[in-house]
């Protein structure tokens, strides 16, 4: 019981550190958030622009697109204030931070998540999140009664999970590679460049990688179908609508796993 | 069982081999070459507690991969290492606690932020009970006379303030064993001074087990008794001080400038080059020739205007090793 107030305590000490630090250059901060929000929805507006001329796409709808975008941003804002620390493992390690974070007696996943929580890009990517949210969540027909709203949540949990998972398992990978930034472009920011559509528009073998291989589907797509039942729900089996918060603990575990197993190969970065 | 306990213990690096250009990166794709290189070769030693041990040896020589098995960084190959009755690599969380390491060349300190603020965060990292962490905070600061820069931003301090600031990090939460991995690099000669100073004290006052690596010869004078000198991986030397000045530093070389230019009579034992300026350099063993004797004599015959001894580099004792002039 107190180790784990003590545990609490220490996350909240972190969290006060690196608000301390980045307000030690307020202005630049403000616009970091700032510039983290615009070069996102400027990403969002070219789609905007290009999708009003085919009015749907697979039968979704503008709004209905914004919707399955927010999903990705709101996920997206949550995962680097607990993620930030595996997403930038290689960086860590190489400036012999992690070294550091070994002789400290306290877990080692602890302190790379709270250590190195993101919050201004997080204010940034989750801002545009939410702000595609208000815009979109009214106007695609979804009732938000408790039923929904706890839905939502759970998948919002599982879909930060999910990519929390990914960042871990590529953070493990990386002990064994010592660099992994092209696997993580590759998988990761591709696979969150496909799920701004409906994964229905493509290939199989696309979706085939957006369901099982990085399951981003269940990210955006999946969730996104329980509320607004569109019709190209008919090529996938019901129950993926929802699987989402299991598909998020199930990774999780495996890559905890994964990276419970690898650390102890871990090498130091040397002088 | 001592209180380090170090049995047989390797360590080797798989290090990637890839050759030049476009071709030979495909290539590394493809079926990387790794070539193998042993940090640490075999090395035992024991120490006692409340000892002060100096790990010499030239950059590369595995001593910071010594220091690093030690702190439970690294998994050794093969071999045992025991600290206390922990097995350091093992049984991380427990053994860490009450350990303290400082690394020269890598800060553990929050660059945008206070000193103090890193100290705060180091108590809530160890839980540092209120009372200990007040009267660790106090003593240290004194000692190391940092109340000037405490409340300063760690990126506004100078390399000297900021290892101070450092070495005290690495001692808040009262170790047993402090670790200190080239704690004097880079710092001008009084910084030095004061962080020498500052490790006899801690040693003498609170009987802390102390271990540390240098390529500075001095940093061992000043401080340990004992010395263990490493090269390529495998230890070279491991007793006193004074038995390795005895056995292989003898050789001592005397810098004299002299107020005009003149010519120095020969003196037995002694080998006199003539330097730049009206300077004189006197080669001779420490073993046959007593320095003060020497130095009279001089002082005596001629008008000097400057004297000065060097010792020998560790380099060089390390190659007279290697020569079998023992």
């Amino acid at each position: 019981m107190n180790t784990k107030k003590n545990t609490l305590s220490l996350a909240w000490v972190y969290t006060k550190m690196i608000f301390h630090s980045w307000f030690q250059y307020r202005v630049n901060a403000v616009l970091a958030s700032l510039a983290v929000f615009c070069r996102e929805a400027t990403g969002i507006l070219v789609i905007y622009f290009t999708l009003l001329k085919f009015d749907v796409l697979n039968g979704w709808n503008m709004y209905e697109l914004l919707f399955l975008y927010s999903l990705l941003f709101v996920t997206y804002g949550i995962l680097i204030i607990f993620f930030t620390g595996l997403r930038d493992f290689w960086r860590i390690v190489r400036n012999g931070t992690f070294d550091r974070f070994i002789l400290r007696p306290r877990g080692l996943l602890f302190q790379l998540i709270f250590a190195n929580a993101d919050w201004f890009a997080a204010v940034g990517h989750g801002g545009l999140g939410i702000t595609l949210f208000i815009i979109s969540a009214g106007r695609v027909g979804i009732v938000w009664n408790f039923q929904t709203i706890a839905y939502y949540i759970a998948a919002i949990i599982g879909g930060v999970l999910i990519q929390g998972a990914i960042f871990l398992f590529l953070a493990t990978l990386n002990i064994y590679l010592l660099e992994t930034g092209s696997i993580k472009e590759l998988f990761y920011y591709n696979g969150r460049k496909f799920a701004g559509y409906p994964i229905s528009i493509y290939h199989k073998g696309i979706q085939f990688f957006m369901i099982y291989i990085v399951p981003f589907a269940f990210v955006n797509y999946f969730p996104a179908q329980f509320l607004l039942r569109k019709e190209d729900m008919m090529y996938y089996p019901d129950i993926y609508m929802y699987l989402t918060p299991v598909v998020g603990v199930v990774l999780y575990l495996l890559a905890y796993l994964f990276w419970r197993y690898s650390i102890r190969y871990y090498k130091s970065s040397g002088n | 069982m001592s209180f380090i306990d170090v049995e047989q213990v390797s360590k080797s690096f798989r290090i990637n081999k890839r050759s030049a250009g476009v071709a030979g990166m495909l290539m590394n794709l493809v079926a990387p070459k790794y070539e193998k290189k042993q940090a640490v070769k075999d090395i035992s030693f024991q120490i006692e507690k409340g000892e002060m041990v100096g790990f010499i040896g030239p950059n590369g020589a595995g001593k910071s991969t010594t220091i690093k098995m030690l702190s439970g960084i690294l998994y050794p190959d093969s071999g045992k290492i025991s600290v206390n009755g922990y097995i350091p690599y093992k049984q991380r969380k427990e053994y860490v606690a009450r350990i303290g390491v400082v690394f020269g060349q890598k800060s553990q300190l929050q660059w945008d932020l206070p000193v103090i603020d890193s100290f705060e965060l180091l108590k809530a990292i160890y839980s540092i009970k209120e009372d200990v962490y007040k009267k660790n905070l106090n003593r240290f600061v004194d000692m190391l006379d940092m109340g000037g820069f405490v409340n300063q931003p760690v990126r506004q301090l100078s390399l000297g303030q900021r290892m101070r600031a450092d070495i005290v990090a690495a001692l808040l939460h009262s170790p047993e064993i402090v670790f200190f991995d080239e704690p004097t690099i880079g710092v001008d000669v009084l910084g030095k001074e004061t962080i020498r100073e500052f490790i006899r004290e801690l040693n003498a006052q609170d009987q802390v087990t102390m271990l540390f690596t240098t390529h500075d010869m001095q940093d061992i004078e000043k401080t340990c008794n004992r010395l263990i000198i490493i090269d390529k991986g495998s230890k070279m030397y491991d007793g006193s001080l004074q038995s390795i000045r005895e056995k292989y530093g003898t050789e001592r070389r005397l810098i004299v400038e002299l107020n005009q230019e003149e010519e120095l009579e020969g003196i037995e034992g002694v080998t006199i080059d003539n330097l730049e300026n009206r300077k004189k350099s006197l080669s001779f063993d420490n073993n046959q020739v007593n320095i003060n004797d020497l130095m009279n004599n001089l002082l005596q015959k001629y008008s000097i205007r400057d004297l000065t001894v060097s010792e020998p580099e560790i380099e060089s004792i390390i190659q007279k090793m290697y020569n079998g002039e023992v």
